[in-house]
C-alpha cells in the first residue's frame, strides 16, 4: 500500500473518531447545562477539543449556543466538527478507490449534512440535542458502513490503529482535565452529577452501574476509563487494539520498522496493564496521565517517520 | 404518432439539424419510445427526476469545487435528463471515421519524431511543426512500445445543418470526461427504469476493462503482475473524480508525483513496505508537469527523472508525451491530407473548413469577415480564449486582431458552424439546446476500440454555441443503439 496512502486512511479514522468524541461530549454538556444548580462552564470542553487559550475561551464559556456554533459549525475553528469533517473528506478522497463506494457515499452525506445551512440555523433556534443527535446518528452509519463494507485488509489496521490511538489520546486528555478540575474545586469530588455527566459522555454510564454498586466515586471512575479491559472508551481497551492491529502491519519487507514500534507499543501496554489505582494514587494521576499521553504522541511520530514516508 | 404534449409544444431551431425533430415535423423514429415514455411522465414527476438526478450526482460527490472567499463550494456538472441518440448506422460511420483519422494521427507522431518522410515530401510545412509548443525534441526518436502513442484519444464531433458530421478537434493528450459517459449512463438507469433494454441501448461499461487490458499489454517487464498505476495532480484538479473513477474501475493504484521515485532510471512507488517498481503509467498530468528535470523544473505534480526512465524503456507512459503536436489547431489543417497520405484513402470524417492565420491571404480573408468566424488559439482548450465573431463587439474584434497580429501562428479561424440541437427538458418543457459529441477511442495492441457511447456536451443558455463545462455546458447521457431487427 502506498505510504500517502496509508497517512490518509490513518487519519481519516482519527477525524472521524475526535468528531464522534465531540459531539457525545458537547451533547452531554449541552443537556448539563440545562440542570446545572451553579453557574455551567464550558471551559474544559473548549480545552480538550478547540485548544483556545484563556482569554478567548473565557468569552464563550458560559454561553452554551455560542459554544455550540464555535465547536460544530464553526468555519473559522480549525477544530470544529464541520473543519474536522471536512479534512476527513478530503482524505477520503484522495483514498476513493481503496474505500468502498457506500463508504465514500457515507462520508460524503455527513459532510453535506454539516454544511447545510439548515442544521445551523437548527443549532442556533431549536434543540441542540437533536441536531447534535443528526450528526452522531452519521458517525454511527460511517461505523457500521466500515464494518461491513471495508476489506479486511492493511487499510483498514491503520484505520483501526488511527480510531484507537485518537480513543485514547481522547480518554486521557478527559480524564486528566475532569481530575484536574477537583483541584480548584475540592467539592466536585463529591458531586454525583459531575460523574455521572462525564460517565454519559463517554458512553460508560450503564456499565458503571453495573461495575460499581455503591455509588459515584472518583476512583471507581478512574478505574473504568483507565483500566477497564471491558469499556470500549478505556485507555488500556484502546492501547490493546492498536497493539492488535499493528500486529497485522507485520511484514518480512521491513521487520526493522515494526520491531521498533511494536516494542513502543507492547512497553506502553504493560505500563498501563500493571497499574492499578492504587499505584496511580502513589505516582500522581496527573503525572501518569502525562506520560501515557506522551507514549502515545510517541507511536504517532513513528508512524509518520517509518510508514507514511513523512521524514 | 402518439398524442405528446411535450413533442407538440416543441419548437426546433430554424436552420439547424435537430436531432429528434424530423424535416417533414415529426418524431425522428430512434427518439420515439423516449419521447413516448416521457409523454407519460407529468412535468411534475420530471421534475422530481431532475431533483433525484442532482441528488445523486452529489451524494456520490461527482462533483468539482469552486474557490470562493476562502471557501470550497461544491457544484455539479450540470445534467439534462433527456438522452442524446445516435442511430446504429450512424455509430458505423462515426466509428470508422474516427478508426481511419487515428490511424493516421497515430502514424504522423511516429514519423514526426522519427524520419519526418511528411515533411520531407511537404505536405505538411516544417515551420507548422517546430513552432508548435507541444512538439518536443525529447521526444525524437523515442522508442515508443508497439509504436502507439495515442492510447486514449477523443475526438470532438459536431453536426452542420444538414446533418453532416465535421471533426471539431481532436484531444489527444489527456482527455477527459469519460467518467461523465460512465456516470450519466448509471443515473439514466436510475431516472429511467426499463427504458434503457426496451429501447435497445447499447451499454459502455466495457470502458474500463479494454483500458485495463491496452495497460496490460504495455508492461516492459514479461511478468504476471505488472504494477500499473494512474498518475494524478491530485485533489484540487477539477478532474479528480475521474482519476479516482477510473482506477476504481481498473483495480489500479491511484498516486500522485509525491509517491513516486525513481532510482537508476526506474520509477518506485513508496509503500508501507518500502519500495516497489511501476511498469506503466496512465498519467493526467500534463507533458510540461511531467518531469521537473526536463520540462518546466518549477513542477510539483511530476517526478524528477521519469524520461530518462521512459526513454530507457522501463517504464510505459499513457498517453505517449508530446501528442499536442498532433493535435494543435494548426495542424489539424492538415489531417485529410495526413490520412490521404499515409493510408492512401479519403477522409471519412470530414474536417471544418480552417484558416491558419499565419497566412497572410487568409488572414486578410478573416479580418474582412469577422462576424462570420470562430478565432481559437492552436493551442487553447476548454472554451477559453476564443471569439465568436458573431456575438462580439466591434471594440472586442478589433482588440483581439491586435493579439492575433501579436503572434499570427498562434491563431485559427472557422466558419461559424451551427451545431446540432437535441431536446432539453426545461421547466416543464422541451426545448432545443446545441450538442457535440466526443467519443472515446481506445487505441492497444490489438487495434482501435471505442466503446459505444460518449460524452454529449449540451450548451444550456439558449441560443449559445460554446458547450464547454467552463462556460455554462452541461452534459447528456448518450446512446448508441443496436441496429433495429429487420
Amino acid at each position: 500500500m502506498l505510504s500517502r496512502v496509508a497517512a490518509s486512511f490513518y487519519w481519516l479514522s482519527r477525524y472521524i473518531e475526535r468528531s464522534d468524541g465531540m459531539l457525545r461530549m458537547l451533547k452531554i454538556n449541552y443537556a448539563s447545562s440545562q440542570d446545572a444548580v451553579q453557574e455551567f462552564t464550558w471551559e474544559p470542553v473548549i480545552r480538550i477539543f478547540a485548544g483556545l487559550d484563556d482569554e478567548e475561551s473565557t468569552k464563550l464559556e458560559n454561553d452554551s449556543r455560542a459554544v455550540l456554533k464555535y465547536m460544530v459549525t464553526g468555519k473559522t475553528n480549525g477544530n470544529s466538527v464541520l473543519s474536522i469533517i471536512t479534512l476527513a473528506r478530503e482524505n477520503a478522497r484522495s483514498v476513493q478507490e481503496h474505500i468502498s463506494k457506500d463508504l465514500w457515499q457515507c462520508l460524503n452525506e455527513y459532510y453535506h449534512t454539516i454544511k447545510d445551512p439548515k442544521l445551523e440555523r437548527a443549532l442556533q433556534r431549536e434543540d441542540p440535542i437533536g441536531v447534535l443527535d443528526i450528526l452522531i446518528k452519521q458517525v454511527m452509519l460511517y461505523y457500521g458502513t466500515v464494518e461491513i463494507t471495508m476489506e479486511r485488509g492493511e487499510g483498514r489496521s491503520f484505520m483501526n490503529i488511527g480510531k484507537y490511538l485518537e480513543r485514547a489520546i481522547q480518554s486521557v486528555d478527559i480524564l486528566d482535565t475532569k481530575f484536574g478540575s477537583i483541584d480548584d474545586n475540592p467539592d466536585l469530588l463529591t458531586d454525583t452529577t459531575y460523574w455521572k455527566h462525564l460517565l454519559l459522555s463517554l458512553g460508560g454510564y450503564e456499565l458503571y452501574l453495573k461495575t460499581y454498586r455503591e455509588g459515584f466515586e472518583a476512583e471507581n471512575v478512574l478505574e473504568q476509563v483507565a483500566l477497564n479491559n471491558d469499556f470500549p472508551r478505556s485507555v488500556i481497551y484502546s492501547v490493546n487494539n492498536i497493539q492488535r492491529y499493528f500486529e497485522r502491519l507485520k511484514n518480512e519487507s521491513n521487520m526493522d520498522d515494526f520491531r521498533d514500534l511494536s516494542f513502543q507499543i507492547g512497553r506502553l501496554q504493560s505500563r498501563i496493564k500493571y497499574s492499578s489505582v492504587k499505584s496511580i494514587r502513589e505516582e500522581g494521576l496527573h503525572t501518569f496521565l502525562t506520560q501515557i499521553r506522551g507514549e502515545l504522541y510517541g507511536i504517532g511520530n513513528k508512524l509518520n517517520e517509518h510508514y507514511f514516508a513523512h521524514s | 404518432m402518439q398524442e405528446s404534449a411535450y413533442f407538440d409544444k416543441y419548437s426546433p431551431i430554424s436552420g439547424v439539424w435537430d436531432e429528434m425533430y424530423g424535416s417533414n415535423s415529426q418524431i425522428r423514429d430512434h427518439y420515439r419510445k423516449v419521447i413516448e415514455y416521457i409523454s407519460r411522465e407529468s412535468a411534475d414527476d420530471l421534475n422530481k427526476k431532475e431533483e433525484l438526478a442532482k441528488r445523486l450526482f452529489m451524494s456520490q460527490g461527482i462533483t468539482f469545487t469552486v474557490y470562493n472567499s476562502g471557501e470550497g463550494i461544491e457544484k455539479i456538472f450540470p445534467f439534462d435528463i433527456i438522452p442524446r441518440i445516435i442511430t446504429a448506422s450512424e455509430w458505423t460511420f462515426i466509428e470508422k471515421g474516427i478508426k481511419q483519422r487515428l490511424t493516421a494521427l497515430n502514424l504522423f507522431l511516429k514519423d514526426v519524431y522519427n524520419n519526418q518522410f511528411i515533411v520531407k515530401d511537404g505536405i505538411v510545412p516544417i515551420d507548422i511543426i517546430y513552432s508548435c509548443p507541444h512538439f518536443l525534441r525529447e521526444m525524437y526518436q523515442l522508442n515508443v512500445p508497439h509504436d502507439i502513442y495515442i492510447h486514449i484519444s477523443g475526438i470532438d464531433l459536431i453536426r452542420d445543418h444538414d446533418g453532416t458530421f465535421y471533426v471539431l478537434e481532436d484531444n489527444l493528450r489527456t482527455p477527459s470526461g469519460v467518467s461523465y459517459m460512465l456516470e450519466n449512463r448509471e443515473i439514466t438507469k436510475r431516472l429511467f427504469p426499463d427504458l434503457l433494454p426496451q429501447c435497445g441501448v447499447r451499454s459502455v461499461t466495457e470502458y474500463p476493462t479494454i483500458l485495463y487490458k491496452n495497460l496490460l499489454a504495455l508492461s516492459p517487464r514479461q511478468i504476471a503482475n505488472p504494477t500499473i498505476v494512474l498518475l494524478s495532480p491530485g485533489i484540487y484538479n477539477s478532474a479528480y473524480f475521474e482519476h479516482t473513477t477510473l482506477a476504481r474501475l481498473m483495480g489500479v493504484e491511484l498516486v500522485e508525483g509525491r509517491d513516486l521515485v525513481v532510482n537508476n532510471h526506474k520509477v518506485y512507488m513508496k509503500t508501507t513496505t518500502g519500495l516497489q517498481q511501476v511498469d506503466v503509467i496512465y498519467r493526467r498530468v500534463d507533458d510540461d508537469y511531467l518531469d521537473p528535470l526536463v520540462f518546466n523544473p518549477s513542477s510539483m505534480l511530476g517526478v524528477a527523472g521519469i524520461m530518462g526512465a521512459y526513454r530507457k524503456g522501463n517504464v510505459a507512459i499513457v498517453n505517449a508525451i508530446g501528442n499536442g503536436v498532433a493535435d494543435d489547431k494548426a495542424v489539424y489543417i492538415y489531417v485529410p491530407e495526413m490520412i490521404r497520405y499515409y493510408l492512401n484513402e479519403e477522409p471519412i470524417l470530414k474536417n471544418v473548413p480552417t484558416h491558419q492565420l499565419g497566412n497572410r491571404d487568409e488572414r486578410e480573408h478573416v479580418f474582412k469577415n469577422m462576424n462570420k468566424m470562430v478565432i481559437k488559439k492552436t493551442n487553447g482548450s476548454g472554451g477559453y480564449g476564443m471569439l465568436m465573431g458573431h456575438a462580439a463587439t466591434e471594440q472586442e474584434i478589433d482588440e483581439y486582431k491586435i493579439e492575433v497580429l501579436k503572434d499570427p501562428r498562434n491563431f485559427i479561424a472557422q466558419p461559424t458552424i451551427s451545431l446540432s440541437a437535441a431536446p432539453c427538458y426545461m421547466q416543464g418543457e422541451l426545448q432545443p439546446r446545441r450538442i457535440d459529441l466526443r467519443p472515446y477511442a481506445l487505441f492497444g495492441p490489438d487495434g482501435i476500440e471505442i466503446v459505444p457511447g460518449g460524452l454529449t456536451r449540451v450548451a444550456l443558455k439558449e441560443g449559445s454555441l460554446v458547450v464547454n463545462s467552463s462556460q455554462g455546458g452541461g452534459s447528456k447521457d448518450t446512446w448508441v443503439l443496436n441496429p433495429p431487427i429487420p
